[in-house]
C-alpha cells in the first residue's frame, strides 16, 4: 500500500497540480471551486456557449424535456433577488422562493447533504459571476408531469433532507470522497437506477441506471459484476482527471462535460479522495 | 438549389469521408474502423500506465505518441458511406458523421492537431508541457466521440 501511494506520489508530481481547495479561503473562490465539484457548470452552460451559467440545457428523461434554468445574478431571468436563505432552501430543500417545489431533476435531493459553508459559498460565487438576461424556457414534460404541484406531492413521498454524516472509522479521505460523490457531485442522479416514479433505488446506489440522460444507459460504478471492480484507484482518479479509461478508451455521454467542466477541475487529493470512496463501497450486479 | 446543395454535401462528405468502397462489404469497414480505433486506445492507454507509475517505461511515450498522430491521419479516410449502422449495426458511429460532414471534419482535424502537438511536445523533456498537451489531446477525442459516437 505504501508503495502504491508513493507511486500515486510520483504521478501527481509528473501531473500538472490542480487548484487547491483550502478551506480557509474567500467564499467566492471556494465557490468557484464548487461549481465544479457540484457540477453546476456541466448542467447550466450549453456546451461550447458564451452564456456561463445562464441554462437552456435540455435534459432528456423518461418523464419528458427539462431545461436549466438560469442561475446568473441577472434580477430579471437569473437569481439576482435571491436571498442567501432562499438560494439554501432551494439547493438543499427543493423549494423554489414562491414555495413551490422543484422536480428532482435538479438533484437537492443529492445537494441536501451539502455543507451549509460549502453552499453559501456557491451563492456567494453565483453572485459574483456576470449576469446574463436569458429567461428560461419551459419544460417540456409528457402528461400528467407538467402539473408541478405533483412535483411536491413527490417531495413528500420520496424526499427528506439528508445532511452528510461522516464515518469516525475511515479516513479523511474517504469522508471527503463520500461527500464529493454522493453530496457534492450527486453521482448517484445519474449511475443510480431509478424506480417508476423516478426515485432513485438507494438500495443499488451507483450500480448503473438502463434509463439515463439522453435515453442512454449509465454504467455501474460499484466493484460488482459490470462494474469496476478491476480498476485501481489510480485508475479513477485519472480517468477524473484526463477523462481516458483503463483501456485507452475515453468517456463518452453526458460524462463528456462531466470531466471536462467538473472533475477534470479538481484537485488531485480530491480526486484520489473520490478513488479511494469508489471502491469501498457495496459491489453491486448491473441491474 | 436544396438539391444542388445536398449534392454538394454529399460529393464533399465523400471526398472527406473516404470514397464508397462498394467491394468491401459494410461489416469489415466497420470492423477495420474499430481496429484503427482501438489501436488508438492501445497507444492511449499504454500512456496512461507509464503516468499512473504502473510501468517505468517513461521514456517510450514518445513513440505511443507518434503511433497516435500516424493513426490521427487514417481516421478521415475510414468513414466511407457505406458503413453506417443501416449499414452494419455493430457500428457505434452516428449518422451525424454522415448528415454533417463540416462539423465532422473539423472534430477530426482538431484531434489531428492535438495529435500533432502532442507528439512534438513528448520529444522534449518538459513533463509539464506533455502533460498539458495530453490532456487537451483527450478534449479533442471526446469533441468528436461526443457528437458522433453512441456510447453509455
Amino acid at each position: 500500500m505504501r508503495a502504491f501511494l508513493g507511486r500515486l506520489g510520483l504521478a501527481a508530481g509528473l501531473l500538472l497540480a490542480g487548484p487547491a481547495a483550502a478551506q480557509d479561503e474567500d467564499p467566492v473562490e471556494h465557490g468557484k471551486y464548487l461549481v465544479h465539484a457540484a457540477g453546476c457548470v456541466a448542467c447550466h452552460t450549453v456546451p461550447k456557449s458564451e452564456k456561463y451559467l445562464a441554462g437552456g440545457v435540455a435534459l432528456k428523461t423518461p418523464f419528458g424535456t427539462f431545461y436549466t434554468p438560469n442561475i446568473t445574478p441577472d434580477e430579471k431571468t437569473g437569481l439576482g433577488t435571491w436571498s442567501e436563505a432562499q438560494f439554501l432552501e432551494a439547493l438543499k430543500h427543493g423549494r423554489a422562493p414562491d414555495g413551490s417545489a422543484y422536480y428532482p431533476a435538479f438533484p437537492y435531493t443529492s445537494y441536501s447533504g451539502m455543507t451549509d459553508d460549502d453552499a453559501k459559498a456557491l451563492f456567494a460565487y453565483l453572485k459574483s459571476v456576470p449576469a446574463i438576461e436569458q429567461a428560461n424556457r419551459e419544460h417540456e414534460l409528457d402528461f400528467p408531469f407538467g402539473w408541478r404541484w405533483l412535483a411536491g406531492v413527490w417531495q413528500s413521498l420520496f424526499f427528506e433532507p439528508r445532511p452528510f454524516k461522516a464515518d469516525p472509522d475511515q479516513s479523511e479521505a474517504w469522508n471527503r470522497g463520500a461527500y464529493l460523490v454522493q453530496d457534492l457531485g450527486h453521482c448517484g442522479e445519474c449511475h443510480t437506477p431509478r424506480g417508476w416514479l423516478g426515485a432513485t433505488e438507494q438500495d443499488k446506489a451507483l450500480s448503473g441506471n438502463p434509463e439515463g440522460p439522453e435515453g442512454k444507459s449509465v454504467p455501474n460504478i460499484t466493484p460488482g459484476k459490470g462494474g469496476i471492480g478491476d480498476w485501481s484507484e489510480s485508475d479513477i482518479a485519472w480517468y477524473l482527471k484526463t477523462g481516458f479509461l483503463p483501456d485507452g478508451d475515453y468517456v463518452g455521454g453526458a460524462m463528456v462535460e462531466v470531466v471536462t467542466e467538473g472533475t477534470s477541475k479538481l484537485t488531485d487529493d480530491d480526486r484520489r479522495a473520490i478513488a479511494e470512496y469508489l471502491v469501498s463501497v457495496p459491489p453491486l450486479p448491473t441491474p | 438549389m436544396r438539391k444542388a446543395v445536398g449534392a454538394l454535401t454529399g460529393a464533399l462528405a465523400t471526398i472527406w469521408l473516404g470514397q464508397a468502397l462498394a467491394a468491401d462489404s459494410p461489416k469489415s469497414l466497420v470492423e477495420y474502423r474499430q481496429a484503427v480505433m482501438k489501436s488508438i486506445g492501445a497507444s492511449t492507454g499504454a500512456i496512461g500506465m507509464i503516468v499512473k507509475g504502473e510501468v517505468s517505461y517513461t521514456d517510450q511515450i514518445p513513440e505511443h505518441a507518434d503511433a497516435i498522430l500516424e493513426m490521427s491521419l487514417l481516421v478521415p479516410k475510414i468513414f466511407p458511406p457505406n458503413s453506417t449502422y443501416d449499414d452494419y449495426n455493430k457500428t457505434d458511429a452516428l449518422p451525424a458523421i454522415w448528415k454533417e460532414p463540416e462539423k465532422f471534419k473539423t472534430a477530426v482535424e482538431d484531434f489531428q492537431k492535438a495529435a500533432a502537438h502532442f507528439a512534438e511536445t513528448a520529444q522534449g523533456s518538459d513533463m509539464d508541457a506533455t502533460t498539458n498537451a495530453y490532456l487537451e489531446l483527450g478534449k479533442t477525442c471526446g469533441g468528436c466521440h461526443k457528437p458522433f459516437r453512441h456510447k453509455e
